[in-house]
């Protein structure tokens, strides 16, 4: 049975915050700790951190955190309008589905944007093929709010040679050094490159009453087990409940914003545990609830006021959806790196981070060691063999015997361009359990994101030459179907006919609304978003809790 | 090559704090989870004691699937797939997540021993030596059927022992995976050689057992 709702649904509550993740944990609590009432709409469940395992099958393949998306929540893809839009084998919008959100399940690298992406319209000119634009605000604005970041949720790292001002150091030493930091180290150096500490959002010392990282290996995909990971579920969370003015509501569905004649948003309504249909009179909303879901319920929302969906006057709302590009490439080492032991990074490489006109296409990234499909046992062997190894029998046997603990992955991640066609719709025949239109994927990489991929995959494999590899073999770079990072689907900006939320995160058309998540990214960065989407979350805290303490929602 | 990490790493107190963090976090997080864990192993237990008293597979239709399984990953000098008990995870799995499958792999049983069967006058799929087997594996290696076959062979390898497979953690042991709550530095051969640690074999170095 559900728990009955604390705070009144029939009054208005100050705030209703969509989603509980990266984002919507930090509103939550920023905005509860100012001493508004905010009630949190999940449709995850609420999982403590004592309910976390190390169970590969259930988490990573029966899709314990991310939902039924293979099931009773299906979406579709497709690469471009002319396709019709068919149910993939792997959900294309990956996300963990829980109170913290995908901040739970991650794996944690947390890079910071800097000055060039924020402004590389400007710096760069226009692609072809995409519609790049600046953003509103720089990395001067946003610097001391990823500076509270760093220390709200504790963030373990050191400064690199090519790394943006910083106003504070790192709150946290870096963790250990792994053999796959080593190895990337020695390629990377003898190739003249400059690797660096990997930072990463996991405790290398206890924090705020938080135990630091036990090294068990299970980040990617996984709960952590001691609370190391700094989720929000650990970090804001607990916070946010502790004013009492904030009311978790787990496992609670929103699918329609509901707006009065005056233009405003209303009432949220929403599915609870049992499948009935709850509302919840509102001030204001703040939409948190990721790139993909929240521009589907703004979809959603359409009514004969806003027949193109909510808060979509510009017609932004889903366009521009960036993944960020990736390639990988596997390398096997003479003796045991174990490198399914602790936290997946601990050095990478930030030498391609600019784009580079020379080298004939828009883009930049960055190149980090880790386990990857290496992690768990399962994973590595359905999805990590050599492509000269067979599928079975004995010598199945003996490259898994030999490859589990001397393989590591160089993963590349890049910038993805906002490509217009590539965008969050709803599917125009499929529904989900609750009768919403399912989640409708429309992605195909702007070709300088593959060449980018590409181009970081030959370094990739240069450096793990240089580091000794006994064999090196390259994941083929293809076109993106799957992503987990999901940005850019409502963008920021000053004109109201080319974005969905101002510099502020107010919707340009519904003055009570607000949206901040990955979707208010304007460009993609270079592959570790997190970041900068807490950094946003807390920004944007900031400026709402002033709006509202003013009379100015 | 030094670095800041590799520095501090080599610096003993911080070692012994390391130590001292992982320890004292594992130690309480055994504590709290002690009923949890006991349940797994007891369920573990039962399972294998079950033996060969199969639940959702009729005793023909578990021979096959296990010949499949032990063709998948076969025994030699190590365990394979019938020693790691992948056949009892096949059939718990079919009796919860796999419910659905359990079609599609009496087909697939029903096309293997037909093979058999026109391959050697009669026989079942199980009744063939290794060759035959494979024979006919390498016949049908395309096919759904087989593509389920192999991950149902190394979902019971691999999972937790709490599912079936995976008996004294055969499949993890084959792997060099130690299954452990916890680590602390060295982690591999090359941070250990550049911490001036000596290096470590798999199922060596300090951690705590993880049911």
């Amino acid at each position: 049975m559900a728990e009955h709702p604390r705070l009144a649904q029939r009054e208005p509550v100050d705030f209703v915050v969509i989603g509980s993740g990266s984002a919507g944990g930090i509103l939550a609590k920023e905005l509860s700790v100012a001493g508004f009432s905010v009630v949190v709409l999940e449709q995850g469940r609420y999982r403590r951190t004592a309910e976390f395992s190390h169970d590969e099958l259930a988490v990573l393949f029966n899709d314990e955190y991310v939902g039924g998306m293979r099931g009773p929540d299906p979406q579709t893809f497709r690469s471009d309008e002319t396709e019709v839009a068919a149910v993939p084998d792997f959900p294309a919008a990956y996300y963990a589905r829980m109170v913290g959100g995908s901040s739970v399940h991650f794996s944690a690298n947390f890079w910071r944007l800097r000055p060039v992406d924020f402004k590389e319209r400007s710096l760069l000119g226009a692609v072809g093929g995409a519609d790049l634009v600046d953003w509103p605000i720089d990395y001067d604005e946003l610097e001391p709010w990823y500076t509270k970041v760093d220390w709200e949720i504790g963030v373990s790292g050191a400064p690199g040679p090519f790394d943006a001002p910083r106003s504070r150091p790192y709150p946290l030493p870096p963790l250990p050094v792994k053999s796959s930091g080593v190895l990337l180290e020695k390629g990377a150096r003898k190739l003249g490159l400059h690797p660096q500490v990997a930072p990463v959002a996991i405790l290398s010392r206890p924090f705020n009453g938080r135990a630091p990282c036990i090294h068990c290996g299970f980040c990617m995909g996984f709960g952590c087990e001691t609370g190391a990971k700094s989720s929000t579920l650990v970090t804001m969370i607990p916070q946010a409940e502790a004013t009492g003015r904030c009311e978790i509501r787990p496992q609670s569905t929103v699918h329609r914003l509901e707006t009065g004649a005056d233009g405003r948003v209303r009432e949220v309504l929403y599915f609870d545990a049992e499948g009935r249909e709850q509302a919840q009179r509102v001030r204001a909303v703040v939409l948190a609830a990721n790139g993909a879901e929240t521009p589907r319920l703004l979809l959603m929302s359409a009514s004969d006021r806003h027949p193109d969906g909510l808060a979509n006057g510009s017609g932004y709302v889903g366009r521009n959806l960036m993944f960020n590009g990736h390639s990988g490439t596997h390398a096997w080492f003479e003796e045991p790196l174990h490198d399914y032991k602790s936290v997946q990074c601990s050095r990478l490489v930030h030498d391609f981070y600019e784009s580079d006109p020379k080298r004939g296409f828009y883009g930049g990234g960055a190149i980090d060691a880790r386990p990857f499909l290496s992690a768990s046992p399962m994973l590595f062997a359905l999805t990590a063999m050599p492509p000269d190894v067979p599928r079975w029998g004995k010598s199945y046997k003996q490259a898994l015997a030999h490859g589990f603990t001397r393989n590591m992955f160089l993963a590349a991640a890049t910038t993805s361009l906002p490509v217009p066609s590539n965008n969050i719709t709803l599917d125009p025949a499929l529904k989900d359990r609750f009768g919403r239109p399912a989640l409708r994927v429309t992605y195909r990489d702007h070709p300088d994101d593959l060449a980018m991929a590409g181009f970081l995959q030959d370094w990739a494999v240069g450096i793990a030459e240089a580091a000794g590899a006994t064999k090196v073999w390259r994941e083929p770079v293809v076109p993106s179907t799957v992503g987990a990072h999901l940005l850019g689907t409502c963008r920021m900006g000053e004109d109201p006919e080319r974005s969905v939320v101002d510099r502020f995160h107010r919707s340009h058309d519904v003055p009570n609304l607000f949206i901040c998540d990955g979707s208010s990214m304007v460009t993609s960065g270079r592959g570790q978003p997190t970041m900068t989407i807490m950094a946003l979350a807390f920004r944007a805290a900031h400026h709402i809790a002033g709006f509202a303490r003013r009379g100015e929602i | 090559m030094t670095t800041d990490t590799g520095r501090t790493a080599r610096d003993p107190a911080r070692r012994a704090f390391l130590r001292i963090a992982g320890t004292a976090a594992g130690t309480s997080w055994l504590a709290l989870h002690f009923p949890g864990l006991l349940a797994v192993a007891e369920a573990a237990a039962a399972a294998r004691d079950a033996g060969a008293a199969f639940r959702h597979l009729a005793p023909a239709e578990a021979a096959a699937l296990e010949a499949i399984a032990a063709r998948i990953i076969p025994t030699d000098e190590t365990p394979g797939a019938r020693e790691a008990g992948v056949i009892h995870f096949i059939d718990q799995a079919l009796g919860d997540f796999m419910a659905d499958a359990a079609g599609e792999l009496r087909a697939g049983i029903e096309s293997v021993d037909t093979l058999a069967a026109e391959s050697d006058a009669g026989k079942r799929f199980a009744d063939l030596g290794p060759e035959g087997q494979d024979a006919i594996l390498h016949a049908v290696e395309e096919t759904p059927f087989f593509g389920l076959m192999h991950y149902l062979t190394v979902a019971g390898m691999f999972a937790l022992p709490s599912y079936g497979g995976n008996r004294d953690h055969l499949g993890w042991q084959l792997l060099g995976f130690d299954h452990r709550h916890g680590w602390v530095p060295p982690f591999g051969h090359y941070d250990a050689e550049l911490m001036g640690a000596p290096a470590l074999e798999a199922g060596q170095g300090e951690g705590h057992e993880h049911g």
